[in-house]
């Protein structure tokens, strides 16, 4: 493959289960290099999806091209896979069970070993190497499973859910961990349903809900998908502003808090300026960007959105 | 094949170091130097008995001190054969042919025979001199370094009776006045050393007028018209016996020469037997004696059919259990993010039969070389036993077996685990399973019986029982096309079931939920995408 062809494409992909519809015509293009989010609710189809792609499902219809090829069969050695749900060999000790599952990648025992040893030594866990996984705390358990993931260098790696259970503390290892796979050049999909990671970490993301793809492209794509909004405060009436260029409406939110929407274009500093030059008095004046939250509650709507977001 | 070879070698490893595998290596032969050694170890430790004899008008006393003096010339005289046998110098070792043409009487019903119905070559063994002069005798033929021979000890000795009884009290006060001896309260003298009593006879003077004859009335027993053994031991009744059969030896012998009948006669005529021989007519000519390596080889296969059974379930029930922790936990998508569901299956059940292998190996090891250990001529069970265990067919048999048996239950037990979420899940399934195989068990030993007969041949031609009937009857030589046709159809069995069980593991295992129904199951296994659960 070429480095400017897509890592992962996935083109009408559908599955169903006897009646009902896991996966909905998704489509999605996964660009080399990338830290891709895929978000959505809990149900909504992400990781049959990633099921799919990892050729662990044959989907119903559609098409998988993953690392140019038809089939993550044929391309298993390239790719890490940590899925939600997942355990440990709990007789296994930890730098045996990393070096396990990277030598089923391919790479030779002893090099996998040493690999392990490394990769325990680099994020904290040197003293626990040759520790049963039963008498692993949870977070290290986590840890363990993360860097079984990638101990063979995968060029692209799979999170399904990967901070869920994770403490404060691991959550910022993770990230770290994910920081630096990013920058080694390490194309990574990672699902959540919590938006501030995905906001944090990816660069390109999808938002799935009840089997389909709402939206796939870049954070900055994402949060143009809603109005901006400024917010202020004033004890006057900002009625002055509607004729500023880019204003198309203005909302009276509480006593002295107003909403300000603009149109795509439209120029937060202008709107600044109108205040001055109208001597509006203000006491606060807000243009912070939509987060990801405000896109995926404008987009799923309030009943999924409300699973996500509790 | 690198991958199910990765998985094989993760199994194995992991079951190889369980405490339950080692446990297993270990204590069989443990189990089994125990089960050959136990009536020798048992003897050993046993210390020797005092009992005492309150028997006033002298009726049955010397009759009992006789029996139990016989009881150790026995002893001795067994004892004196063990020793001659293994110090005596030998020409050569037993062969092969020695064994064959030893008949077929078990060591047991030959000391029986020996003691019972002629205790007279035991008095001839004392009267001519006993040990000493026998060791006289052989001197000249044992080995220079043959170490001196050693008497066993004596199992009972009688000791005199406490002063503070008085014998010619009545049985009640008597037996009264001997209870803190026999509940262990006090203790008698025995040689210069006290000793725990072990047991008390009382013979009142007026049983002799209570003997029981044919015509007599039957009469309940009362304690003042019998002999009475008082002992706080019930498990250990040999002493009651010996006692018995000498009071009763003695009555008779004292009613025959009431009947002006001559004792030594009676004796003569007792001990008279018409030889008989059990002979096989499949074996060649002038051979067909039944020697005892024949009859251990007839049941010999149930030893290996119950073997094969446990070993079978023991490690399909690994794999059962195992299944279940990768599904439980969701290993399993790691691992099929790696390898296919083939791989993974096929690794389990190499590896699984690996450790498995491992273990049974170690017993069939442990199970010769005990019986090399322990055999010899003065071991002549054990050495027909190893003789047959090694030169028969019956361990390739088993081998053979084993693996097909395995891989069939094996294959059967993966795809249930994979259907299961929890092991409880897996067990309630498991009880219908349990109730078809636990049939081989039940008929084991009634095959051997008839080898060849109906129930033998039907179930050999039933794919799940033949490893275990075709074990059974594996020594009677089956007709050819049971041999074969059995074995063919097993095989077409396993890679049935195999095949079947790929199918249902490969869509089982990443399924949760509950167990499938079985219509579902089928339609998993008639799909030709088997991944579209």
């Amino acid at each position: 493959m070429t480095l400017d062809e897509p890592v992962l494409e996935l083109k009408h992909l559908r599955k169903t289960f006897g009646s009902f519809t896991a996966v909905d015509d998704v489509s999605l293009t996964v660009p080399r290099g990338s830290v891709y989010g895929f978000l959505g609710p809990n149900g909504a189809g992400k990781t049959t999806t990633l099921r799919m792609a990892l050729s662990i499902y044959s989907p119903t219809s559609g098409s998988v091209r993953i690392l140019g090829r038809p089939s993550a069969l044929h391309v298993r050695h390239r790719i890490g896979f940590l899925p939600e749900e997942r355990g440990l060999y709990k007789k296994m000790r930890a730098r045996e069970i990393i070096a396990y599952f990277a030598s089923l990648k391919g790479m030779s025992l002893a090099a996998a070993r040493k690999r392990a040893d490394d990769l325990l030594e680099q994020y904290g866990l040197g003293e626990f190497a040759r520790t049963r996984c039963e008498a692993l705390s949870k977070g290290m358990s986590q840890k363990v499973q993360v860097l079984a993931t990638i101990a063979h260098r995968p060029e692209f790696v799979i999170f399904d859910e990967p901070f869920s259970g994770l403490d404060p503390v691991n959550q910022q290892v993770l990230e770290q961990l994910i920081d630096d796979l990013r920058i080694a050049g390490t194309t990574i999909i990672f699902s959540t349903h919590i938006m501030e990671h995905a906001e944090r970490l990816c660069d390109r993301l999808v938002l799935i809900a009840r089997g389909r793809a709402l939206f796939d492209g870049t954070l900055a794509e994402a949060k143009r998908l809603i109005p901006r909004q400024i917010l202020l405060r004033t004890t006057s009436t900002p009625d002055g502003l509607q004729r500023v260029p880019g204003v198309v409406g203005i909302e009276r939110l509480t006593n002295d808090q107003y909403a300000l929407t603009l149109t795509e274009d439209g120029e937060p500093d202008a709107v600044l300026a109108a205040c001055f030059h109208h001597g509006l008095p203000l006491l606060a004046f807000d243009r912070s960007e939509p987060t990801l939250r405000d896109v995926f509650l404008r987009l799923v709507g309030p009943s999924d959105a409300a699973e996500v977001l509790a | 094949m690198r991958n199910a070879l990765l998985v094989a070698r993760r199994e194995f490893t992991e079951n190889v170091q369980t405490k339950g595998f080692w446990l297993g290596v270990i204590t069989t032969p443990l189990l089994l130097l125990l089960a050959v050694n136990a009536q020798r170890w048992l003897d050993a430790s046993t210390p020797t008995r005092a009992f005492v004899v309150v028997d006033p008008a002298g009726l049955y006393i010397d009759a009992i001190d006789a029996a139990v003096d016989r009881l150790h010339q026995q002893e001795v005289l067994k004892a004196f054969g063990t020793y001659l046998a293994r110090h005596a110098l030998r020409k050569e070792p037993p062969t092969a042919a020695d064994l064959e043409s030893t008949p077929a009487v078990d060591v047991d019903s030959l000391l029986k025979r020996y003691s019972d119905a002629n205790p007279a070559a035991v008095d001839m063994f004392v009267s001519q001199g006993g040990v000493a002069m026998a060791l006289g005798l052989v001197r000249s033929q044992l080995k220079p370094d043959a170490p001196p021979f050693e008497e066993p000890r004596r199992p009972y000795v009688r000791v005199k009776l406490p002063a503070e009884v008085d014998p010619h009290d009545s049985a009640e006060v008597v037996a009264e006045a001997l209870r803190p001896w026999l509940r262990g309260e006090r203790q008698v003298a025995d040689d210069e050393r006290n000793v725990d009593l072990f047991a008390a006879v009382v013979v009142p003077p007026a049983v002799i007028d209570h003997v029981i004859r044919p015509g007599s009335l039957p009469t309940q027993p009362t304690p003042e018209a019998s002999v009475q053994f008082w002992a706080a031991n019930l498990a250990d009744t040999d002493l009651a016996a010996v006692i018995e059969q000498a009071i009763n030896d003695h009555q008779r012998r004292e009613e025959f020469r009431a009947r002006d009948v001559d004792a030594t006669t009676v004796r003569a005529v007792q001990s008279t037997s018409v030889p008989l021989v059990k002979l096989n007519p499949t074996k060649a000519s002038g051979r067909e004696q039944v020697s005892m390596a024949d009859q251990i080889r007839q049941w010999a296969p149930t030893g290996f059919v119950y073997l094969l059974w446990i070993s079978i379930f023991a490690i399909a029930s690994m794999l059962l259990n195992n299944t279940i922790e990768e599904k439980s936990n969701r290993l399993v998508e790691v691992l099929f993010s790696s390898i296919t569901p083939w791989e993974l299956m096929t690794g389990k059940l190499t590896g699984i039969a690996a450790a498995g292998l491992s273990m049974v190996g170690s017993w069939l090891v442990a199970l010769v070389a005990v019986l090399w250990w322990q055999a010899g001529p003065q071991a002549e069970f054990a050495q027909s036993l190893l003789e047959v265990v090694v030169g028969s067919g019956l361990l390739p048999a088993f081998l053979g077996y084993f693996l097909l048996g395995y891989l069939l239950y094996g294959g059967l037990f993966l795809a249930l685990g994979s259907v299961c979420n929890t092991l409880k899940e897996a067990q309630n399934m498991m009880q219908p399973v349990m109730l078809v195989m636990i049939v081989p068990l039940l008929t084991m030993v009634f095959i051997p019986k008839d080898p060849n007969g109906t129930l033998a041949r039907v179930m050999s031609w039933i794919p799940i029982y033949t490893p275990f009937v075709m074990m059974n009857r594996a020594a009677a030589s089956p007709p050819a096309i049971d041999l074969y046709g059995t074995t063919l159809l097993l095989l077409a069995s396993v890679v049935f079931t195999l095949w079947l069980a790929g199918r249902i593991f490969a869509v089982g295992i990443l399924r949760t939920g509950q167990p499938p129904r079985l219509v579902e199951l089928l339609r998993w296994i008639s799909r030709v995408d088997a991944t579209g659960g």
